[in-house]
């Protein structure tokens, strides 16, 4: 009996595992700098708002 | 040696443990006769999952084209996904009414053991899932002419029905006070309710197929083992899904 | 958000390295199967993602108790982190292990009671997403997620045996499942690949969860300086 040629699922199954890995890792990367930014700009809000109150 | 001050009764005699806790024993009792008594004024809740269950049913029929040889197999499966189904109507409709008359609260602030509302509401959800089956069965009986007045199915019922609201009641008590309330319910009870409705089905199917008792002893126990699993653990936790 | 501690910078490097010395190992130095062809092959990535998908579950649930127990709020952080690449993980193994079966026994699925059991435990994953997406105050939001992840913890497992043992009643659908396909001999170059994708996987999941483990930090603080800023 011969090996049927099965590598069309082999590529199939590893092409997958890689396009998932790296949507999750980009998806890790977004996220953090999106967080990133809206620290920055909640912080230089909070600033603000102590100057403000150092005016007063 | 008897340390612990123990009471006795004004006659002498030695109160039992249950009533040593008279309070756990009385609250479950008072919040069951407090849910069984609001609901057979009303018969809302009931005739809800009665009338949704006949309509499963109906589905079901249009659904899977039965001849009886066919039907014979997917007997268990129709009723168990009908009861599966009405009893997560029950349950959302159960706890729904209790958050939004503001019940909960009041029962909170009464000075009783929280588990006391674990069981009063389970058992009153428990009631009502058995109320239900007990009409649908005579009901599928007649529609699809077989017998299901047997003693050792109605046990499998019983089980079942005890497992799937002693989980169901506690998801319930979740999701209701989540943003999407009631239809969150059957996204977290279903998955984690399988064991229950997958022994359920074997033991009944199982019964239903002419097989005797003895052979569905291993549904059976995983039936017993999960309810008294799950009972155990919902008790546990429920403080902690009904702090303040 | 602190930079990357150097251990973390480390783990990154090695996850990479390994990863690809498992992906050589599975794709080129095992042997081809002889009954299925490459296929088999996902075998290794699949069995890899499932261990990781199910440790993640342990821990997750272990978090949970955690939680409730000390109602630190580290543990809360550690349980989503734990969840969620444990979602990603377990998904690719479902896929993966569809894929095997196309050609290896002509379904895209079968309901033996692996991949029946992980599709179930994937659905309690997103159950449990869905469950915290519907809450508002934080502390809820990690009692109601750890009790969840327990009685996850426990149904899942009791699922599996319950599948297991009335496998012998239901009909095998297509020829013989997974299970028997896996115990088959492998031989010597196919255990190295085996043992090494587990480990490879391991080290991955490790790395994943610290990455998200930072992010819920910074999520975190970025959610209490809200409520500061806003007051």
């Amino acid at each position: 009996m011969s090996t049927p040629d099965t590598s069309y699922y082999m590529n199939l199954g590893y092409t997958f595992f890689f396009i998932v890995m790296s949507i999750y890792v980009a998806s890790l990367y977004i996220r953090t700098r999106n967080l990133k930014r809206d620290l920055e700009m909640l912080e230089s809000m909070q600033e603000d708002e102590n100057k403000k109150k150092k005016k007063s | 040696m008897n340390t612990k001050p123990t009471r006795t009764n004004d006659d002498g005699t030695h109160p039992s443990s249950f009533a040593r806790h008279p309070s756990l024993f009385k609250a479950t009792f008072a919040i069951v006769s407090k849910d069984l008594s609001a609901e057979f004024r009303s018969f809302e809740l009931i005739s809800a999952m009665l009338v949704f269950s006949l309509l499963v049913i109906i589905i079901f029929n249009f659904a899977l084209e039965l001849d009886i040889k066919v039907r014979e197999a997917v007997n268990a499966g129709v009723l168990w996904t009908t009861f599966a189904f009405a009893g997560t109507l029950g349950l959302n409709r159960s706890m729904a009414v209790e958050k939004d008359r503001g019940c909960m609260d009041g029962l909170l602030l009464a000075p009783v053991d929280r588990s006391a509302i674990y069981f009063g509401k389970a058992l009153s959800n428990l009631a009502f899932m058995l109320i239900v089956e007990a009409i649908v069965l005579p009901v599928y009986s007649l529609l699809y002419n077989v017998n299901l007045f047997r003693l050792d199915l109605i046990a499998v019922i019983i089980l079942g029905s005890i497992g799937y609201t002693a989980v169901g009641t506690l998801l319930a008590t979740m999701s209701v006070q989540t943003r999407m309330r009631e239809v969150l319910l059957p996204i977290l009870l279903f998955p984690v309710a399988i064991p229950v409705l997958l022994s359920a089905v074997k033991a009944s199917g199982g019964l239903l197929t002419g097989s005797v008792f003895a052979e569905i002893a291993i549904p059976f126990n995983i039936l017993v083992v999960y309810d008294v699993i799950f009972i155990a653990i919902a008790f546990m936790v429920f403080d902690f899904v009904v702090e303040e | 958000m602190q930079p990357r501690p150097i251990a973390l910078k480390i783990l990154d490097v090695v996850s990479i390295i390994v990863l690809a010395i498992s992906a050589y190992l599975a794709l080129f130095f095992a042997p081809t199967e002889l009954v299925m062809g490459d296929v088999q092959r996902v075998f290794y990535f699949h069995i890899g993602t499932a261990w990781v998908g199910l440790l993640g579950f342990v821990i997750a649930a272990i978090a949970g108790i955690s939680y409730l127990v000390t109602k630190n709020m580290l543990w809360d952080r550690f349980e989503v982190a734990a969840v969620e690449v444990s979602t990603v993980f377990f998904f690719i193994t479902i896929v993966l292990g569809s894929v095997w079966a196309r050609p290896a026994w002509n379904t895209w699925w079968t309901w033996d009671p692996r991949l029946t059991t992980a599709a179930v435990t994937e659905l309690i994953y997103v159950a449990y997403f869905m469950l915290r997406t519907g809450i508002e105050e934080p502390e809820k939001r990690a009692r109601f997620g750890a009790v969840y992840t327990l009685l996850g913890g426990i149904s899942a497992p009791i699922t599996f045996m319950v599948i297991r043992l009335f496998r012998t009643i239901h009909p095998i659908v297509v020829g013989s499942a997974s299970g028997t396909q896996e115990k088959m001999g492998m031989t010597g170059d196919m255990k190295i690949a085996f043992f090494f994708a587990l480990f490879a996987f391991t080290v991955i999941f490790v790395d994943m969860i610290w990455h998200r483990l930072r992010l819920s930090d910074l999520q975190d603080k970025v959610e209490q300086l809200k409520l500061k800023v806003s007051m």
